[in-house]
């Protein structure tokens, strides 16, 4: 039985990895090959050196991920705090919900990218212009994913939490919250795939340091393969982010496991 | 015996597309301390609003409900419910849904009472499984645990085995009868299962439908330990599932909408 688990666990990991390494090896041919022009296209050997030189001494790799991820750090706990607070509120009582929904509607409206001149006219081109563009585009996901677990909360349990005299609190804590988890951390994951997106965008527009800010000073020193370096290290950190989520959600929610 | 429910001249209406339809129509009902009363009726007579306005779930258009003189203002401890659903909490323990009734008690109190309870429905050695991991009749199980821990003065049964399989449902009906043995709650259980019925009941309340008013009132007199394939038994089955069956005749019509 436990070797087939391993046999089952290995298959999938090898199922996973086939299309990356598909890409890799696509990418290797067409740059050795120079079936597009080198300036263009780097080869991932080059892309690689660039990569371990940056992360080195000399390199602003580690630095400018570092001023990102503490940006996005600020910026997303903000967000899931706010978000996950009205949503509740929002969720658990329908007047609440009526008095917020339409502004709140009305401001999501609004392209994030729209928000970036008038919060640099706010809070100027430093930290605090980064973080509220991350907080404004990861709020609302968390919030509308907060809100809608919270609403879809089933009636019946709620019906045995009346019968037992539940305060709300106690509502809240057995029933409400871990019936929505599962949509909650729904809401944090998109809510943090738009972090990446809002302080990249935020940094190529205003800043002097960050991931985005490089990417595009890289650009405009025609630095190519560090904007490949740059790209990669979003999507490698964002997937990590991403699986220490996962693993979060899975940690939080001990109930879905069944296999013990 | 002192009374322990006492339901005058109840009257529910429901609002369907502004047309005012009676649910439940001129319900009197005694019932005393101790008492199981069973209510059964075609599906749609009423029988769950009934036990829901006894929970303080619902509340009646017009009449009174009391219990102990007292007219029902709200769900209260003195009632505990099971319903047809087991609708334990997923992420909760076994032994955590049992307590979910015991928030005034101290942790010690709690822990006694729900091992009691647990060890009562065989169930000690899942107190720290999940629900998702229990089979049906398991769970229900649990239900009845968490609704029996709390002590209460009425136990309410919305067709509490009508989810289970037929060998599961006659265990739990067979544990039934021990409970009520060990309990001092009166009992109120709405079913459609006539055998069910006249297996746990003293009385059985005859509803009938559109709007539900009470037929008759059959009281089981065949003991405390019944058996299911005697005459008499089959006596009483019949006896209750005539008013049913005649009802239907009469009100075929109605019952295909």
């Amino acid at each position: 039985m436990r070797d087939n688990k391993i046999f089952t666990h290995t298959r999938t990991v090898l199922w996973k990895l086939i299309l990356p390494v598909f890409i890799l090896l696509f990418w290797l041919l067409a740059a050795e090959f120079a079936w597009v022009s080198p300036l263009l296209l780097p080869s991932p050997l080059v892309v690689g050196r660039t990569i371990q030189m940056q992360l080195g001494q000399e390199g602003t790799l580690l630095a400018d991920m570092s001023v990102s991820l503490v940006r996005i750090l600020r910026g997303y706990s903000l967000g899931a705090a706010v978000g996950i607070t009205f949503g509740v509120l929002m969720g658990m009582s329908p007047k609440v919900n009526t008095f917020f929904m339409l502004t709140l509607t009305a401001i999501r409206q609004v392209p994030i990218m729209a928000w970036i001149p008038l919060l640099i006219i706010w809070f100027g081109i430093g930290e605090n212009s980064k973080i509220s563009v991350i907080f404004l585009a990861s709020y609302f996901p968390i919030l509308v994913n907060t809100m809608s677990g919270i609403a879809s909360t089933d009636q019946k349990l709620l019906e045995v939490g009346r019968m037992y005299h539940l305060s709300r609190w106690k509502l809240f804590t057995k029933i409400y919250l871990p019936s929505a988890l599962p949509v909650i951390f729904t809401g944090l994951k998109v809510g943090l795939g738009i972090s990446w997106m809002a302080v990249v965008g935020a940094e190529m527009i205003a800043a002097s340091a960050g991931i985005g800010f490089r990417i595009n000073d890289a650009r405009s020193l025609l630095q190519f393969p560090i904007v490949y370096a740059g790209m990669i290290a979003i999507a490698v950190t964002g997937l990590a982010m991403d699986m220490i989520l996962t693993v979060v959600t899975n940690l939080s929610m001990p109930w879905k496991n069944n296999n013990k | 015996m002192s009374k322990k429910l006492e339901i005058k001249n109840l009257n529910r209406n429901f609002w369907i597309r502004n047309e005012e339809v009676a649910v439940l129509k001129d319900i009197h009902l005694t019932i005393d301390e101790g008492e199981f009363i069973a209510i059964v009726g075609h599906s749609g007579c009423g029988k769950s609003t009934l036990l829901k306005i006894i929970a303080g779930l619902e509340v009646q258009s017009s009449g009174s409900c009391l219990i102990n003189g007292r007219s029902v203002s709200g769900t209260g401890p003195d009632r505990g419910m099971i319903f047809q659903e087991h609708r334990l909490f997923p992420w909760l323990k076994i032994k955590d849904n049992v307590q979910i009734g015991l928030d005034h008690l101290t942790k010690q109190e709690k822990d006694r009472l729900a091992d009691d309870y647990l060890a009562m429905m065989k169930l000690s050695d899942f107190k720290h499984a999940y629900p998702s991991q229990l089979s049906g009749g398991m769970s229900q199980r649990v239900a009845i645990a968490r609704a029996l821990v709390t002590q209460p003065d009425i136990l309410l049964l919305d067709e509490p085995f009508g989810a289970l399989d037929a060998l599961t449902k006659m265990d739990l009906q067979t544990e039934m009868t021990q409970i009520r043995q060990q309990q001092k709650s009166t009992m109120i259980m709405v079913t459609h299962d006539i055998e069910e019925a006249v297996f746990l009941a003293d009385k059985v309340v005859v509803l009938s439908s559109r709007p539900g008013t009470i037929q008759d009132i059959v009281t089981i007199e065949l003991g405390s330990v019944r058996d299911r394939g005697s005459a008499d038994f089959a006596w009483y089955k019949r006896r209750i599932l005539n008013y049913l069956i005649g009802e239907a005749k009469v009100n075929t019509p109605e019952f295909t909408i």
